[in-house]
């Protein structure tokens, strides 16, 4: 099918009262990367991921003993429950009727890594644990997020792109929050070769694990 | 010379405070303000709150100040039961302070510690704070504040009035704010 | 990380002091009036601006909510950690059972965050008074039904009855903040309670025994936070007894009579502890 289609309604104005369907502003088009099973799968994958994340942010706040921090881990747990609440009503619109049935890891290494990032546990570990969410797991949500965004037909799978929306705007704004948390914490040397350390040891697993949806979050696998 | 403190009980059962300790500190404030009466401490262990008053016997040096603290006022707030010298030292100064206006003329007509008002009460302690923190023994400005908001009324003229009577040091009774 | 954590590992900074319920109830000293009985009149102990040390006493219990949402935030937090989601049995939880409980630490770490600027703005330092964990160890259970029980119908039922209080207090003070901060926390409450009350019913629909538990777990729990009666429909109690706004979150009138008979045992309980206390000190 054509992404013409709607140029020529959309310029048909020989009949003033008649307006076109799709209005000269409007530009979505019907082509997308995904099909509905494709859809679903990726959806699933998110559930699982965000499931995990607000997991361990809620058990995290006991943990952590600096208390602004406390309080954003209980904000955030909330943010990435409610977009796993998301995706776990898009599975059923999907044709997929049981939800836990794709709520699942993209790959085994993927939930090798939300192991590890979950591993840490001691209260002197703060910095650990932000860094694997904020400048691991969050910044991979927020690719392959977009890259769903911009490569689904914006006219099918419109509701998949209104949550994207919602959740990419959380994303965002939670991400700059854990970046700024982190800044305020890593002072020394040390706290730098902790952070970097940690980070670079949970993105070797994540990029064996491709990403959020595994191999194809962010584009077609070379 | 140094100032005669007792202090009652002598042994505490119900807290673990130290009668000789709370002298020191009474005798340390009675030389920071320039008091040299003899003072008498007695402190009511059966109860954690706080209230504080203090007697004068009569306006000369020799008169004897009483002064009486509920066990709280002394109190680690993070240990309960446990004394606390900042604590302390903050309560104690703030009630010899009270015992030092007495001594003075124009507090005469002022009324018992026991028979002021809330608002009487309030006002006279807001004067004290700020002469502690003068003094250096670091009251919560905002502790007062709130407590004068929460007599006189929360509004900005009534924060004049409390910034007024924090900056203040030589006030008499009369002087002090009234309800409305 | 563990799946279930212990109230002694709970993590503080260093303004913090710890205390449980058995060395706060050592403390033998008491405000109330031994003399008094259930019955008699005499001045009241309730937490009102006309109390000679009403300022205090707000400031201490402004910061008993402080520490109590924050052990809240970390209860409903680790509810929505420790159990997988699945069909309610076997360990697990209905998954939008663990969506409500990331939803109540939500609201509870603006709770805290509301605590922290009330208490600014009375006065009260970040850990100027020992935190009392007794809340915690109610989320501490390894079943998720004693959970509902223990925090969100007796831990968050003592909110209701705290923030009813407090709610009053900045009414009649007319402070500006105080009230209208209260109201909306209470607003929250009332939602967790009836959360916690419409989980219990449907997670042990099949379960008569279970429920039972949970109820007997839950009886356990508000005795506890009676705080030797602290909290009670008696004046001696500084904290009321919230009916209206528990029977808007779901109690029935035989729940709140049963609670109110709990507190009335508490204080008398508490009252003879500190009598022979005192005898036996001799003052």
């Amino acid at each position: 099918m054509g992404a013409d289609t709607t140029t020529d309604t959309a310029t048909d104005t020989s009949r003033s009262h008649v307006r076109a369907p799709f209005a000269p502003w409007d530009r979505r088009d019907l082509p997308g990367s995904f099909d509905v099973a494709e859809t679903a799968r990726r959806v699933g994958n998110y559930k699982w991921t965000e499931m995990k994340l607000f997991e361990a942010l809620g058990g995290w706040v006991a943990t952590v003993p600096e208390l602004d921090i406390k309080m954003r881990l209980g904000t955030h747990c909330y943010r990435h429950a409610w977009h796993a609440e998301l995706w776990h009503k898009r599975l059923p619109e999907l044709r997929e009727m049981k939800p836990e049935r794709l709520t699942a890891p993209a790959n085994d290494a993927m939930e090798r890594f939300v192991a590890a990032m979950t591993e840490p546990e001691d209260s002197g570990l703060t910095i650990e644990k932000l860094v694997g969410v904020y400048r691991v797991l969050i910044p991979r949500f927020i690719a392959a997020y977009t890259y769903h965004m911009n490569n689904t037909s914006e006219i099918t799978d419109a509701p998949t792109i209104r949550s994207l929306k919602f959740a990419l705007q959380d994303e965002f704004d939670d991400w700059r929050d854990g970046e700024l948390m982190l800044q305020s914490l890593i002072k020394t040397p040390d706290d730098v070769r902790r952070a970097t350390e940690h980070q670079a040891a949970l993105e070797d697993i994540m990029v064996e694990a491709g990403g959020i949806t595994g191999p194809g979050s962010i584009g077609p696998v070379q | 010379m140094t100032t005669h403190v007792t202090v009652m009980p002598e042994q505490f059962t119900l807290v673990a405070y130290d009668a000789n300790r709370i002298a020191a500190i009474v005798r340390d404030l009675a030389s920071l303000l320039g008091l040299s009466n003899p003072m008498a401490v007695e402190v009511d262990e059966r109860t954690p709150l706080s209230k504080m008053s203090a007697v004068v016997a009569g306006t000369s040096s020799d008169h004897t100040i009483t002064l009486r603290l509920q066990s709280g006022a002394l109190e680690d707030t993070k240990h309960l039961t446990n004394f606390s010298e900042a604590h302390a030292r903050r309560s104690l100064g703030q009630v010899m302070l009270r015992a030092k206006d007495r001594l003075r003329p124009d507090f005469a007509d002022a009324p018992d510690d026991l028979a002021l008002t809330n608002a009487q009460n309030t006002a006279w302690d807001v004067y004290c704070g700020g002469r502690l923190d003068r003094l250096g023994l670091d009251p919560i400005q905002q502790g007062y504040r709130y407590d004068f908001r929460n007599r006189f009324g929360f509004s900005d003229e009534v924060d004049c009035v409390f910034d007024q009577l924090w900056s203040a040091d030589d006030l008499g009774w009369h002087d002090l704010p009234t309800v409305p | 990380m563990r799946q279930f954590f212990p109230v002694e590992d709970l993590a503080r900074d260093d303004r913090f002091v710890q205390t449980n319920m058995a060395e706060r109830m050592s403390d033998t000293r008491s405000a109330v009036d031994l003399q008094r009985t259930a019955k008699s009149r005499g001045a009241s102990n309730r937490l009102t601006p006309d109390r000679h040390d009403a300022s205090d006493a707000a400031r201490s219990l402004m910061h008993g909510i402080m520490v109590g949402e924050i052990q809240a935030l970390e209860g409903a937090g680790r509810t929505a950690h420790d159990f997988d989601a699945g069909d309610g049995s076997e360990g697990t939880i209905p998954f939008e059972l663990k969506l409500d409980m990331a939803r109540q630490a939500w609201d509870e770490a603006r709770h805290v965050e509301i605590s922290v600027k009330l208490s600014d703005w009375m006065g009260t330092e970040i850990g100027q008074f020992q935190e009392n964990t007794v809340l915690f160890e109610a989320a501490c259970s390894n079943d998720p039904v004693l959970r509902l029980a223990g925090v969100n119908r007796a831990l968050e039922g003592l909110a209701i009855d705290v923030f009813t209080q407090m709610k009053e207090f900045g009414q009649l003070a007319d402070d500006p903040f105080l009230e209208f901060c209260e109201d909306w926390m209470l607003a929250d409450e009332v939602t967790h309670v009836k959360m916690g009350s419409d989980w219990l019913r449907r997670v042990t629909e099949n379960d008569p025994d279970r429920r039972a538990k949970a109820l007997d777990f839950q009886r356990v729990v508000d005795k506890l936070f009676s705080f030797g009666g602290a909290r009670g429909e008696s004046e001696e109690s500084p904290i009321g007894l919230a009916r209206r706004f528990r029977e808007l979150a779901g109690f029935t009138d035989d729940e709140v009579d049963t609670i109110a008979g709990m507190d009335h045992d508490a204080l008398e309980e508490r009252k003879e502890v500190v009598r022979l206390a005192r005898e036996t000190a001799d003052v």
